[in-house]
């Protein structure tokens, strides 16, 4: 078949092509022309190892914002403005968060950054200093003199593992010995430094201790071992979320039958479907779920906790982990902090978050803390709540108070951690 | 006409013209992507520079660590970067020296196994020697660097623009070094080292002794570009030059091309925009990476680099396949 396309067929074609592409690219600006936005960055692994505690925060903010949305938009100065959440992957990596801190800011000119924490913050930090960026960590050993616009506003890890020791010191009196395993990184130290220092307040002795490597793969003799030495309790410390599945597995196929205390116990239902209801009756750890009775209100600061949960679990199901939730409740503070300031600009915002005093916590009243550990006080302390599994469901069970305890007895928090060679600030 | 060198002088000055243009074009997160690009190019060309001798190393990553660690720890000391950034490289290559001596014992299998034993022991003492390299959270406020004539002339190279530049000023100097080396007698006798190892024995060339040439020079190049990271994020850990790193190098250099000097290059350019402009997949990126990769070794085994000639084959097969004529759809 001939082609029969003319010079002015062409022309006539392209035009249209190009009216049809203007008007369709038109059309959005002119809907959206006079709606306000507000962007948010997140810049955490949403891909790779630390995949686990970056991409389900990123779907939780992503509620989050669909409900403030939902509702209208972020008040600001009387103002509704749309919240956009942009993310960047940066696969737990200090180059890639570098790119992305710079794209977030400059390119995407986000109000606020939400980071994972340890290595891509130590990699951004100066940045963020230089250029004024508000930025939140869920690791508060991230923090430092020299990065003013860094907060830890929600997760205090791992001080606040000290409230589940403390729970049983004071209501499980038959437990005297402990046993704790981790992966030998910065997580897995700094956590085992606080729970020694716990486990020394309650006057529980550590009678076995084992730090494995990440090239560990069959974790059976690691357990063997622990039982071995036959301890009332074992920890698993602050392992990465698939070490506790197959940590935790390992004891029940081993016959384990003591006291559990761990930092997370993600997605618990897979592992109650690996192990049984009856094994993981009792296991306490610091992560609920938030359609618990104590987050709907009564002195937390959650809006919509219930909701939120709801509408996570039927979205993703089975995705809920210790994060999911958290990213979520940085930016909640941060409205409380926006509200205040009158503002979006990160300076004024920052300065309005730290004089926030009580800190509106998800877990209830806080105050900044740190001043005497970290060298500045950027990192909400406050209560942290004691999770324990009963019939097959997470239950809050006691909100313990972190910061009494850090007061009291700090000094033996940072002799561990001096002791371990884990730095005190970041 | 113009000579086929005429040709390459005016494309090579036509790129270059548009590389010097680009830092006041793009933005500074753009600028930083360019940066770690123009990084990863010393990297996976100083790769290939020891690949050609027919050796394939997984300790390549971990080399470039030490250039970044020992540039790091002597500026701590306080050494100006200037001279502590070649002194990484230096150090780089001492250490590919000193394990030379046992890997170059090996061949094949048992040298890459070999070379990544050497690499994780490396990178184990970089993870528990807390003093001085600092553990798992590595080594934070590492200098920049800095153009200081007082009043005459500041420059901070932290910026972006300014580090562009001299990203693309050393990477230019690495390759082009690389390049004449490649091409000088003992790059000749390197790929005889390669394709003819029982041969070049017998006539002379001893052949551990270039291997060991090959491998502390890549290394110090690597130790380069370890460098350049470290003055340029100004935090480092052990984790930035780990097993994923190497791979990465390892897919950079393959899909790119081995044959050819261009094929790793070619290979982080094309790779690492595809990367970047799937970000917005977030986590099904990875998937239409691998896609990519698993298409090109399908489709292009010698690599990117054989792209136009694969192109050029394929028309002409069209070309004689519609009896002289392109074949149309009807």
């Amino acid at each position: 078949m001939k082609a029969n396309i003319t010079r002015r067929k062409f022309m006539a074609a392209t035009g249209g092509v190009a009216a049809g592409l203007t008007a369709f690219g038109a059309t959005p600006s002119k809907l959206f022309a006079d709606e306000k936005t507000v962007k948010i960055g997140f810049l955490a692994a949403l891909t790779g190892d630390a995949a686990g505690w970056g991409l389900p925060g990123l779907y939780g903010v992503e509620i989050w914002a669909e409900q403030i949305n939902a509702a209208g938009g972020l008040d600001m100065g009387g103002e509704k403005y749309k919240v956009e959440i942009i993310s960047y992957d940066d696969e737990f990596d200090a180059v890639k968060a570098t790119v992305g801190a710079k794209k977030l800011l400059f390119e995407d000119e986000v109000s606020i950054v939400l980071m994972l924490g340890i290595t891509p913050v130590q990699a951004v930090k100066d940045f963020m200093t230089r250029n004024k960026m508000l930025t939140t960590t869920l690791v508060p050993t991230d923090i430092s003199e020299d990065a003013p616009y860094l907060f830890a506003p929600v997760e205090v890890h791992p001080f606040y593992n000290v409230t589940a020791v403390d729970y049983i010191a004071r209501n499980m009196p038959h437990i005297k010995t402990a046993a704790i395993a981790t992966q030998n990184d910065e997580l897995g130290l700094s956590s085992l430094a606080t729970y020694r220092a716990a486990f020394e307040v309650a006057g529980i002795e550590i009678i076995e201790e084992n730090l494995f490597g990440f090239e560990v793969t069959d974790f059976a003799p690691v357990v063997s071992k622990l039982i071995a030495a036959n301890p009332d309790v074992i920890t698993w410390d602050t392992a990465y979320p698939d070490y506790v599945n197959l940590l935790t597995e390992q004891a029940y196929l081993q016959g384990y039958k003591g006291q559990f205390v761990n930092c997370t116990l993600d997605q618990y239902e897979h592992i109650m479907s690996k192990t049984s209801k009856e094994f993981l009756e009792g296991f306490l750890w610091q992560f609920p779920d938030l359609d618990d009775p104590i987050m709907q209100g009564g002195g937390t600061h959650f809006d919509n906790a219930a909701a939120f949960y709801q509408t996570y679990n039927e979205r993703y199901p089975g995705a809920w982990t210790a994060v999911s939730w958290e990213y979520a409740a940085a930016l909640e503070m941060w409205r409380s902090a926006v509200s205040q300031a009158g503002t979006f600009d990160p300076p004024a915002v920052a300065e309005a978050l730290r004089s926030l005093s009580p800190v509106p916590h998800a877990f209830g009243d806080a105050e900044w803390w740190g001043e005497d550990f970290f060298g500045v006080n950027s990192a909400a302390l406050g209560k942290w709540p004691v999770v324990q599994m009963q019939n097959g469901k997470a239950v809050i069970v006691e909100m313990g108070d972190v910061r009494a305890w850090c007061d009291q007895h700090l000094d033996v928090l940072k002799k561990h951690f001096i002791e371990l060679g884990v730095p005190l600030a970041g | 006409m113009f000579s086929r060198t005429h040709r390459n002088i005016a494309g090579l000055a036509v790129v270059l013209a548009v590389v010097c243009v680009l830092p006041f074009i793009l933005r500074p997160y753009q600028l930083d992507f360019l940066i770690f690009m123009f990084i990863n190019i010393i990297l996976v060309v100083s790769y290939r520079f020891i690949a050609i001798t027919g050796e394939f190393s997984l300790a390549h990553a971990v080399i470039m660590g030490v250039g970044a660690y020992a540039s790091a720890l002597l500026a701590a000391l306080p050494i100006s970067p200037w001279i502590s950034m070649p002194l990484g490289g230096v150090a780089a290559a001492a250490i590919a020296y000193i394990l030379s001596f046992p890997l170059f014992r090996m061949k094949g299998f048992y040298f890459l196994i070999g070379s990544f034993a050497a690499a994780e022991a490396i990178r184990l003492c970089w993870v528990q020697f807390i003093d001085p390299f600092g553990g798992f959270r590595g080594l934070r406020r590492i200098p920049v660097l800095e153009i200081d004539l007082g009043e005459l002339l500041y420059i901070d190279l932290g910026a972006p623009v300014p580090y562009y530049f001299f990203a693309l000023i050393v990477g230019l100097i690495c390759l082009f070094v690389m390049y004449r080396i490649e091409h000088s007698r003992y790059g000749f006798v390197f790929h005889a080292v390669h394709h003819k190892d029982t041969l070049a024995q017998s006539v002379g060339v001893d052949v551990r002794r270039f291997r060991t040439i090959a491998f502390v020079t890549g290394g110090f190049f690597a130790g380069i570009a370890g460098a350049m990271v470290a003055h340029y994020v100004t935090a480092i850990n052990p984790g930035l030059f780990g097993l994923k790193q190497m791979l990465f190098v390892l897919v950079w250099v393959l899909v790119g091309g081995m044959g050819h000097f261009a094929g790793p290059i070619i290979g982080v350019t094309v790779l690492s925009i595809i990367d970047e402009s799937l970000r917005g997949l977030d986590e099904l990126r990875p998937g239409f990476y691998g896609l990519v990769l698993i298409a090109t070794v399908l489709f292009l085994p010698e690599g990117l680099v054989s792209l136009p000639r694969k192109v050029l084959q394929w028309s002409t097969w069209l070309w004689n396949r519609g009896g002289g004529t392109l074949v149309k759809r009807e």
